[in-house]
């Protein structure tokens, strides 16, 4: 076990040496996404000072949500996305062979050495709006809610890799993955804005197809004590079982698409 | 003794979608529910010993990947028994992964904007190769490859050749029971060739590394592999002794008689003239027996003969002959 620990932090610490090979196009790919993030949050705000009411949420609640959102993302996405969408390639050009020949768990290394200090940027603009929003928002703090924010900021990055994992580990059957993450995205997009607004179609598909309401709007809109649809009472639940559970799926999936792997040929 | 590598009856199958030509065969392309099988592997047999060095050879397509990365674990036989270390591979892919090396000649193992010593200190890591281990494996192939000049120096400034010495020193680290190549010299240039095939060749006699080996080029079969396992169309077409397979595959020695003056027509029972010059006149040796000393004795000491000379066909002769010989069979045949 320890080994293998400092095997994946070895990992780890390589990836990051080898990605301030590039340092000046590092800090400005992450100044690119904060400003990007910046005027995404700066639209909404503008909206705001419109309309004042968003589906029944105001603007420190929007807030709150597209923080949550945009840290439960990076975290999540962090160690996983960049690696499972560079999969594709990896079939493709034959580099996962090599990999497989390896005395290592496959996904462990992928993961490992790919995580990405990328979402520096997501992470450096989520964290002070995430603490404003919580501050500013009428969140009735408990005990039950401090544990709740923790445990379902958690559940959340655990949908986020797990859902990235799936789509990614599909490229070990169909060859290409890449237009599911289009369809991942279009939407992620989504969940920075409330359930409520989205037509019932939407709101179910976002619940249990693509169960990405789980990443931000089921969690904080129960943390801020707001009917979440279709859900009800047991929105709580959900969103906490969500994450553990949508792994289990994911590593079933992963271990589905390994047993179908046929290389691309060559 | 047990064999190291043992395959009955491997057979290998992929299942593709159907494929039509044009732009409207494209559109159907996206929705057929038909399907064609490929078949890769053919029914594929035969033992590999410890400390053998195998040339696994077959033109593009033949099977010879495929084959590699069933031994490997990376995929799964359709059909038949494999057994690599007593062990099935695919089901115990990881517990064979510490006792194999393995190199893939078009895609590299290497970490590419470090320098290379991080690879192998990753390489020691994952295989947990005990250090002095380590250290002294890594000593020994560097000297021997001349791999220590660029060690420090990152993996993407390096030349394709550096690159593949480096691969293959690598896979050796955490001493591999068998270390499997998959094109190992493709793209190097003479001189890399040369120190590559020199290295396996001298790893294999030393340390008694098993080593299998699948390429297009023959000469790396001439230096390393004295035993030859040639596919062709998924099936297997010859294993055994290189030496053996001139007479495996029927091809034949070619025969060169120089006269100091024109004897005219000289027939001979034991060659057939393929082409008469006058004074030098070609013959083909078909028949395996015949010896230099019958054909002169044939000759006969009247005819002014001045020089004789006798060409054994290169192994890559023989396969051209081969493969040539198959195409017009299968040309012809309706």
């Amino acid at each position: 076990m320890q080994h293998t620990l400092g095997t994946l932090l070895l990992l780890v610490s390589m990836y990051i040496k080898s990605q301030m090979e590039y340092r000046g196009a590092f800090w400005l790919d992450r100044l690119a996404q904060i400003v990007s993030y910046g005027a995404v949050l700066l639209g909404m705000w503008i909206l705001l000072q419109k309309f004042d009411l968003l589906g029944g949420w105001n603007w420190p609640e929007l807030a709150l949500l597209f923080s949550f959102q945009l840290l439960a993302y990076a975290l999540g996405a962090s160690a996983s996305f960049t690696q499972l969408r560079d999969l594709e390639d990896l079939v493709r050009l034959g580099t996962l062979d090599a990999l497989l020949t390896k005395p290592i768990n496959t996904w462990a290394y992928l993961i490992f050495s790919g995580l990405n200090i990328g979402y520096a940027g997501h992470i450096i603009l989520a964290i002070p709006v995430l603490v404003w929003a919580l501050l500013a928002a009428q969140v009735q703090w408990s005990l039950f809610t401090a544990m709740f924010f923790a445990a379902s900021l958690i559940s959340a990055m655990l949908v986020t890799g797990a859902v990235i994992t799936m789509i990614g580990a599909t490229a070990m059957i169909w060859v290409r993955s890449n237009h599911l993450f289009s369809i991942f995205f279009g939407f992620w997009e989504l969940t920075r804005y409330p359930l409520n607004i989205f037509p019932g179609g939407i709101q179910a598909v976002m619940l249990t197809i693509v169960p990405l309401g789980y990443i931000s709007a089921v969690p904080v809109a129960v943390l801020l004590d707001k009917p979440v649809p279709l859900l009800g009472d047991f929105a709580w639940l959900a969103a906490l079982l969500a994450g553990p559970v949508l792994t289990l799926i994911a590593i079933a999936h992963w271990r589905y698409a390994m047993s179908r792997y046929q290389g691309a040929g060559g | 003794m047990t064999p190291l590598i043992e395959a009955r009856g491997v057979s290998k199958r992929f299942r593709q979608h159907k494929r039509f030509p044009g732009l409207l065969g494209a559109f159907k392309t996206l929705v057929t529910t038909e399907y064609t099988e490929v078949t890769a592997v053919n029914d594929i047999s035969f033992d590999i010993a410890a400390g053998e060095a195998v040339g696994y050879l077959g033109p593009n397509g033949a099977g010879k990947s495929t084959m590699i990365k069933m031994m490997t674990g990376i995929l799964v036989p359709s059909d038949g028994t494999l057994s690599v270390l007593g062990r099935t591979p695919h089901l115990e892919r990881m517990a064979n992964a510490r006792q194999i090396g393995v190199v893939f000649g078009q895609r590299s193992q290497l970490w590419w904007d470090l320098p290379l010593i991080d690879s192998f200190t990753l390489h020691q890591r994952i295989y947990d190769i005990p250090l002095t281990r380590y250290q002294d494996n890594l000593k020994r192939f560097s000297e021997l490859l001349d791999l220590k000049p660029f060690l420090d120096r990152a993996v993407r400034q390096l030349s394709l050749g550096q690159r593949m010495r480096a691969e293959i020193v690598m896979s050796l680290l955490h001493d591999p029971k068998i270390l499997f190549l998959d094109e190992p010299t493709i793209g190097l240039d003479v001189v890399a060739k040369d120190a590559v095939r020199r290295f396996l060749a001298e790893i294999n006699r030393e340390r008694g590394v098993t080593i299998i080996l699948t390429t297009h080029d023959l000469q790396d079969i001439e230096t390393i592999c004295p035993r030859l396992i040639m596919v062709d169309h998924a099936k297997l077409i010859f294993d055994g002794q290189l030496g053996k397979l001139r007479s495996a595959l029927g091809s034949a020695r070619r025969l060169t008689l120089e006269f100091a003056t024109d004897p005219g027509p000289v027939v001979l029972s034991t060659a057939t003239l393929t082409n008469d010059d006058g004074l030098i006149k070609h013959y083909l040796l078909e028949r395996e027996e015949v010896s230099l000393v019958q054909i002169l004795s044939e000759v006969g000491s009247t005819r002014d003969l001045k020089d004789v000379a006798l060409h054994e066909p290169n192994i890559e002769e023989v396969i051209r002959t081969f493969y040539q010989r198959r195409n017009t069979a299968s040309a012809t045949t309706p």
